[in-house]
């Protein structure tokens, strides 16, 4: 019997020299199933959407702290900056200004004509984008993904789907709304594809982003009529981004003899890190969308090819703001002023 | 070693995490070192009591929440680099301190590795060899907590 207890006590283990409470080891365990139970949550369901919103509102005073000290230094700048450069850029943008005044005034009487030849025609009258005035306050945090984070939220109506443009051109898409700041994955962004057409000869087609601040547009024959430094604008037929503001610009078209397709690469003409300021352009109207949809032509329906990729990119972060995706037929005659939802653009008094 | 407190861990992550936050632009982006991870791992390494692999966990959520990462992976790879640090946690006193710095190194080059096997098995592409850079302005930040908070190894007699 003596021997039974014996037994029993050979298996027992050292005791621990100091107290830790449970192993690291099962400490480990624990917290790595938590966390692959939570990503998986996060990537499949979108129960953790609200707690991430949740989250960045109470973070909003902890930013402000953190932004505190580059404002002051932004602001000591701007006190002691020269008069004389405050003049001369005073100077320029009112010189800026009458230029777009004069345009403006013949943009709006071609778009009276517009408007006029669409009714005699029985077409549609082309809708006017409103748009919100955002600032960039930072870029992503994230190394793998290509986002700047505006200072426009759900507060302000900013709806995940958005188009956002600056005065070049088109920056991206809104993917995730928070109360006082919402995300814009770029177009550059691998995950993002917006429908774009070639300004000189109109040909329809996609592109996608490539990660590296480029474009790529696949799926053309490699005797495609696209040359390198034709302007890519947008088509309009997505329901997103409105028609015809400029998106790229060819800078390399590859030859592969041995691919049937031309490997052609664009790079986007809006300039993200040159300034803060950025347009958040108002999703069309759900009247827009009801309308009787035409059926697409074989143009359209070849360019499509890849209709799983060719969708905006969806917001799973916020399941009560569905983007549409109803494929509108394009204007007959799209305006090519690339300014021209811009100019019209009237932005809310920012701050 | 002076003495810590649970207010001096729960402060620093805090204004690790401000920091975490600070409005990055330019190369500041490509250098910035991962205040949390540095953090975190300095109370891990110097009291285990106060700061365990639970806390690397909390700390590794809120990173994600903060960058807007897929919840979780920060979280992963923030335990499971405590637990390699807590493994050899008791020997640490022996170490001098550029041993210490190697395994320091060690410690942050082996969470940068499991990010971007999670980003790559996510279906990211490599983001060339400046994601690295992080660990080298890590260590810098390392040296900076023990000028603070005090080191780690048995001081010179």
């Amino acid at each position: 019997m003596l021997k039974g207890v014996h037994q029993k006590l050979e298996p027992q283990q050292t005791p621990a020299f100091f107290v830790r409470g449970a192993s690291p080891f099962s400490r480990m365990v624990f917290f790595c199933a938590l966390s692959i139970i939570m990503m998986a949550t996060d990537a499949r369901l979108n129960y953790l959407s609200q707690v991430r919103q949740g989250f960045i509102a109470a973070l909003h005073p902890l930013e402000m702290i953190a932004k505190a000290p580059s404002n002051w230094v932004r602001d000591v700048n701007r006190y002691f900056s020269a008069h004389n450069q405050l003049v001369q850029e005073n100077y320029a943008l009112k010189q800026q200004a009458f230029e777009h005044q004069v345009r403006l005034q013949r943009l709006s009487t071609i778009e009276a004509e517009n408007t006029h030849l669409r009714s005699l025609l029985n077409g549609d009258i082309p809708i006017q984008p409103k748009a919100i005035l955002g600032e960039i306050s930072h870029t992503g945090r994230d190394p793998f993904s290509l986002v700047v984070v505006v200072n426009r939220g759900s507060q302000h109506n900013v709806k995940a789907g958005q188009a956002v443009a600056d005065s070049k051109g088109v920056i991206g898409q809104i993917t995730r709304v928070f109360p006082f700041s919402s995300e814009v994955t770029l177009i550059t962004d691998k995950e993002l594809s917006i429908p774009i057409q070639i300004e000189r000869n109109q040909l329809r087609a996609i592109a996608f982003g490539e990660g590296n601040n480029t474009l790529d547009i696949p799926y053309l024959p490699a005797n495609v009529d696209i040359k390198v430094g034709d302007k890519l604008v947008t088509s309009g037929i997505d329901g997103v981004y409105p028609a015809g503001l400029a998106v790229a610009k060819v800078t390399k078209i590859l030859q592969n003899p041995e691919s049937p397709f031309a490997k052609i690469i664009s790079t986007p003409v809006a300039e993200v890190s040159n300034h803060l300021q950025l347009l958040i352009l108002e999703l069309p109207q759900a009247k827009e969308a009801a309308l009787p949809v035409a059926a697409p032509t074989a143009a359209e329906a070849s360019v499509i090819t890849k209709p799983a990729a060719a969708k905006p990119i969806s917001n799973s972060q916020a399941p009560n703001t569905p983007i549409p995706t109803t494929i509108i037929p394009a204007p007959k005659k799209p305006a090519f002023n690339n300014s021209a939802p811009m100019n019209k653009a009237k932005p809310n008094a920012p701050n | 070693m002076r003495p810590t407190s649970l207010i001096a861990v729960i402060i620093t992550l805090l204004i690790a995490l401000i920091c975490q936050l600070f409005p990055w632009v330019g190369q500041g982006v490509i250098l910035r070192p991962d205040f949390m991870l540095v953090v975190m791992l300095y109370w891990l390494l110097r009291a285990p009591n106060l700061c365990n692999v639970g806390t690397a966990w909390i700390a590794g959520i809120l990173v994600d929440l903060a960058t807007g990462s897929l919840l979780g992976q920060h979280a992963l790879s923030f335990t499971l680099t405590a637990y390699m640090g807590l493994s050899y946690q008791r020997r640490l006193v022996l170490f001098n301190p550029w041993q210490l710095a190697g395994y320091v190194f060690g410690l942050l080059m082996f969470e940068r590795l499991l990010m971007l096997f999670l980003k790559l098995f996510e279906g990211n592409s490599f983001p060339g060899w400046s994601y690295f850079l992080p660990v080298f302005s890590g260590l810098l930040l390392w040296h900076l907590m023990i000028i603070l908070f005090g080191a780690l190894t048995r001081p010179k007699h």
